[in-house]
């Protein structure tokens, strides 16, 4: 990994060890709709198709709650500039993606957890439970953090991550929606290969959304 | 003749061929398939406007990343030109595709993945416009709103050419209707004279909008050029005079 790459993700680690307010706000997040979910869905048995769906929404808004604030904060804190001066555009988008993602991970991985505990659905294929996983976070990732940098600089920002992101990632949904069922179908019999097709375009999608929002981040950071 | 009388005889020529086609339309034979065949006539006005909203989106785009190369807001005057003209086409082809849903599958709403689809892109760019609003410098307003439509491609081609065309995706909307050659005798005529209509239409808006796009930015420009003038101006210095005396 490259020095100030490395050096931007450890600033953002430190910065979260101090306050542990990120972490602490998408794991209480994620908690609170898995145990809402579990209270509406009490007497129903959820299908593998409901559960990915239930699924999918719960990770795309803890990523929309989590994500953008690394950007936004360093304008809210007047950091921003000194960080324009120090450090080049690619290794901005680098760092603070490499953090959301490790991040994204481990909120995906408390709320999957959490989701298959109190729903009692099970997984049938745990490879692509996985891969499906992984790809969402890194799609989710690269297009908040994205989303982060348009907004960090706007009126009513973090109204605005939302309605910016959620339109973007509902595509990335749909893959995910497509992947996990499948991972989740012990009794339905879907085509496994439509599942894996999912999700091998939600990891390339993640990797197309990475490799040009590096472009695009650079597009808006250095103005 | 002069450039306005011209200008005349052009708009005159575009209603009489819109009047003509519009009764060409109801002239033409009822089209086989469908369950009401006479309420079917909306599909004439109902298919050239995703094409034409498909078109203007991207040309948004095309214009949005010439805005990032060169930094001109001309392109950007463009770019959202293109885009409030597409997502005007939008609109028209929700509201003409609900009444069609209606007319032949009796539900205003049926949840079809292709109306979802463009009601999802519909929404992309809603988006865009709400960023616009939010930023107040208009270089910034303007990179950002660029950044944004770019990275909106993506999810957009995949929402109009790919999500519709999944094997597991099973839609009423038909995606073959062209290249399958369904669309075919006084039908296809009709079609292809309310495409050019339609398009002829677009055009013309347009350039109007970016006409008074490009108005805009120039009297912005002269109104910051007098602030420069008038309001920047440091002020002369005022010398008061003091008297220093030493007898008390």
């Amino acid at each position: 990994m490259n020095r100030r790459i490395r050096a931007i993700f450890l600033k953002e680690v430190r910065s979260e060890m101090r306050t542990k307010s990120g972490l602490t706000t998408t794991v209480l997040f994620s908690l609170f709709t898995v145990v809402t979910i579990s209270l509406a869905t009490f007497d129903l048995q959820i299908s593998p198709q409901l559960g990915a769906g239930l699924l999918c929404v719960a990770l795309l808004f803890a990523a929309i709650v989590a994500l953008p604030r690394t950007l936004i904060i360093e304008e809210e804190q007047g950091t921003g500039d000194l960080l324009r001066l120090v450090a080049k555009s690619e290794d901005v988008f680098w760092g603070k993606v490499l953090y959301n993602l490790v991040l994204m991970l481990i909120t995906g991985l408390v709320l999957s957890l959490l989701f298959l505990g109190f729903t009692h659905i099970g997984v049938a294929h745990l490879w692509l439970y996985l891969v499906c996983l992984f790809g969402s976070c890194c799609s989710f990732s690269g297009a908040v953090t994205l989303c982060g940098a348009l907004v960090a600089q706007a009126s009513n920002r973090s109204a605005l991550v939302g309605v910016l992101s959620v339109p973007l990632l509902l595509p990335l949904t749909f893959l995910a929606v497509s992947g996990l069922r499948v991972a989740f179908d012990t009794k339905f019999g879907f085509n496994q290969m439509n599942g894996f097709i999912a999700g091998g375009g939600l990891v390339c999608y993640g990797i197309a959304s990475l490799a040009g929002g590096q472009y695009l981040f650079a597009a808006v950071w250095k103005r | 003749m002069t450039n306005r009388s011209t200008s005349t005889i052009l708009k005159a020529a575009f209603a009489l061929a819109v009047g003509v086609v519009t009764i060409w339309s109801f002239e033409v034979p009822d089209a086989e398939g469908f369950q009401f065949p006479a309420l079917a006539r909306i599909f004439f006005w109902h298919f050239p406007c995703p094409m034409i909203a498909t078109t203007l989106l991207f040309l948004g785009a095309w214009f949005s990343y010439r805005y990032i190369k060169t930094g001109d807001l001309k392109a950007d005057v463009r770019a959202i030109a293109s885009m409030e003209l597409g997502y005007l086409f939008c609109i028209l082809t929700m509201l003409t595709g609900i009444v069609f849903s209606q007319a032949q599958w009796g539900s205003w709403w049926q949840n079809d993945p292709r109306q979802t689809s463009f009601l999802m892109v519909l929404l992309i760019y809603a988006a865009y416009f709400a960023l616009r609003t939010a930023l107040a410098d208009e270089h910034r307003r303007a990179a950002n709103s660029a950044i944004y439509a770019l990275s909106a491609l993506l999810p957009v081609l995949f929402l109009i050419f790919v999500f519709p065309r999944l094997p597991q995706v099973q839609s009423f909307h038909p995606n073959t209707s062209i290249m399958g050659g369904q669309i075919k005798g006084p039908y296809a005529y009709v079609v292809t004279a309310v495409l050019a209509l339609v398009t002829v239409l677009t055009v013309w808006l347009y350039r109007l909008r970016v006409k008074v796009g490009l108005l805009e930015l120039l009297v912005e420009d002269k109104n910051d050029g007098l602030e420069t003038a008038g309001g920047h101006t440091p002020a002369a210095p005022v010398v008061r005079p003091v008297r220093v005396s030493r007898d008390r």
